[in-house]
């Protein structure tokens, strides 16, 4: 693992610490730069890296990170059993079932209670505090943070293609997960996004575990051959670097609409050396040949993206796929949901009124397993599952 | 629609549509939930100074010395990971389980004016 920080420091450090890197000495560029101590005075030296995450560069950032997290995983459990459970007493006074009511009802019946209000302010508070604690900081110190980007802009491995004259469709342009900026508004939109998640994971993605543990279990096309991969949707391209992991001989492209996203994704991929593409691009358009790729896949994107999108991406994913490719869209599971109680229908609602989901319920109710049947796909809904609890959409583009 | 390019290097960013969460009012009254965002904050700040506090202790025991920089670079092991995770588990729990009381049989001070 490259100790960005220490190889890139600031100022004079970047340019040659950089030259040695990609020269191939790394040891020796990390081993010049931390020695040369060129760090501007009264700053604090680079803090490394555990495994693959790169530490926040600050102590106190990191610990205030840390207790977000803490505090979320307490709201989602503690406060969270309570408020159902107040909620399915406030449903059986009402003189109805935990799964009677629609949405509207639930809203109207639970949305003015303090505890189930609470849970939903306690819950948002984390969430709005945890984003903006890390735009503050990234901003206070942008100048290292365009420094990083810049100077691996243009080297490999991989590359990068920003596109900023592109069209941008509106319905990519909102504050999803109310991160500021959202991810194409911010320059530090990948930065923000990245160790934001981790708080959201609480805990259990710093080492993109949940994204190496859905591309291992990939499926592949039926006689094996993987030359090329598309992951749509990259965000900062942990998907695509784990497929990548997998099939280290494949060509793997990882697009997505925010230039910020692509940027950090390939700065990632760069310190740790692997070689993936990146591109500004969308979903819709990939600018791919027909029948480029063996295996088309995103992680969790659609329920981001707006009908006409969802339509026409699946259209283009079946454009790029050679016959007998896998197209497999992680995401929400959309299958065999369980009725939803008053206090689940609440909780959905407030994700997307105040949590700026907002393309989810469309999502939910856009039928995308029909949608991928009827653009020509033999589509399996049994498995492999790639990540627990969410849906098996396991399509193959007929040999 | 909002923008977020205050510099005139290459930001990559792109006009957004901003959000209206600020606006939202769950607690009946937007000081209170104001106040609410001020005691999760505090939070953070004391677990933040505790963190600290904890590097500081540790330094001067194992190393008999202690600057900026060797806290803010120490590595925790994997022990004091676990250890400061689970502490702050219980500082949360110890703190904040008050917010998940069930409130629905509250009422306002003074509406029992008799001492039975």
């Amino acid at each position: 693992m490259i100790k960005r920080r220490t190889l890139m420091g600031t100022g004079a450090a970047i340019t040659g610490a950089f030259t040695s890197m990609f020269a191939g000495r790394k040891a020796e560029a990390a081993k010049s730069a931390k020695n040369s101590a060129t760090y501007p005075e009264g700053t604090i030296a680079p803090r490394g890296s555990f495994g693959v995450l790169e530490r926040l560069p600050a102590l106190d950032l990191e610990a205030r990170q840390d207790f977000l997290t803490a505090f979320r995983a307490f709201a989602n459990t503690t406060i969270a059993r309570n408020a159902q459970a107040r909620a399915n007493e406030l449903v059986k006074g009402a003189g109805k079932t935990p799964t009677e009511l629609n949405q509207a009802e639930a809203i109207e019946l639970l949305q003015d209670d303090p505890l189930v209000a609470m849970t939903s302010k306690s819950w948002l508070t984390a969430q709005q505090l945890m984003w903006d604690d890390l735009k503050n900081y990234f901003e206070a110190n942008a100048d290292r943070y365009y420094s990083e980007m810049e100077a691996v802009d243009n080297r490999g491995p991989g590359t990068l293609e920003l596109n900023p004259d592109m069209d941008i469709p509106e319905y990519t342009r909102h504050e999803i997960h109310i991160q500021p900026g959202g991810y194409v508004g911010h320059p530090f939109a990948g930065h923000i996004y990245h160790y934001g998640t981790n708080a959201f994971y609480t805990g259990r993605n710093y080492q993109d575990e949940l994204h190496r543990g859905a591309a291992s279990k990939m499926p592949v096309p039926a006689d094996g051959k993987v030359k090329r991969i598309l992951d749509v949707g990259c965000g900062i391209g942990q998907m695509s670097m784990a497929l990548k992991e997998r099939f280290p001989d494949a060509e793997v492209w990882g697009l997505d609409i925010g230039g910020p996203m692509v940027r950090y994704a390939h700065l990632r991929a760069v310190e740790r050396g692997v070689d993936v593409n990146f591109a500004q691009r969308l979903a819709e358009d990939t600018k791919f040949p027909d029948g480029y790729f063996d295996i088309v896949t995103s992680y969790i994107m659609y329920h981001e993206v707006d009908p006409t999108g969802t339509h026409a991406s699946v259209k283009e994913a079946w454009r790029v796929l050679r016959p007998g490719g896998v197209y497999y869209p992680l995401d929400f599971k959309l299958k065999d949901v369980p009725p939803a109680t008053a206090y689940r229908h609440y909780r959905g609602w407030m994700d997307h009124r105040w949590n700026n989901e907002v393309w989810s319920p469309k999502f939910r109710a856009n039928g995308l397993p029909d949608i991928i049947r009827k653009a020509g796909f033999d589509l399996n809904e049994e498995g492999p599952e790639l990540l627990r609890g969410f849906g098996v959409l396991n399509a193959t583009k007929p040999a | 629609m909002a923008d977020n390019k205050r510099t005139d290097r290459p930001t990559y960013a792109a006009d957004f549509i901003k959000g209206d969460t600020d606006s939202a009012v769950f607690l009946g009254n937007a000081h209170i939930d104001n106040l609410m965002t001020v005691v999760i904050a505090l939070g953070s700040e004391i677990w933040a100074d505790r963190q600290r506090l904890r590097i500081v202790e540790k330094l001067l025991s194992s190393k008999g010395k202690v600057t900026t920089e060797m806290v803010e670079q120490y590595v925790p092991t994997e022990e004091e990971k676990a250890a400061w995770q689970a502490e702050r588990e219980a500082m949360v729990k110890r703190v904040y389980a008050v917010l998940a009381r069930d409130t629905s049989k509250a009422r306002p001070f003074g509406e029992e004016r008799q001492f039975n």
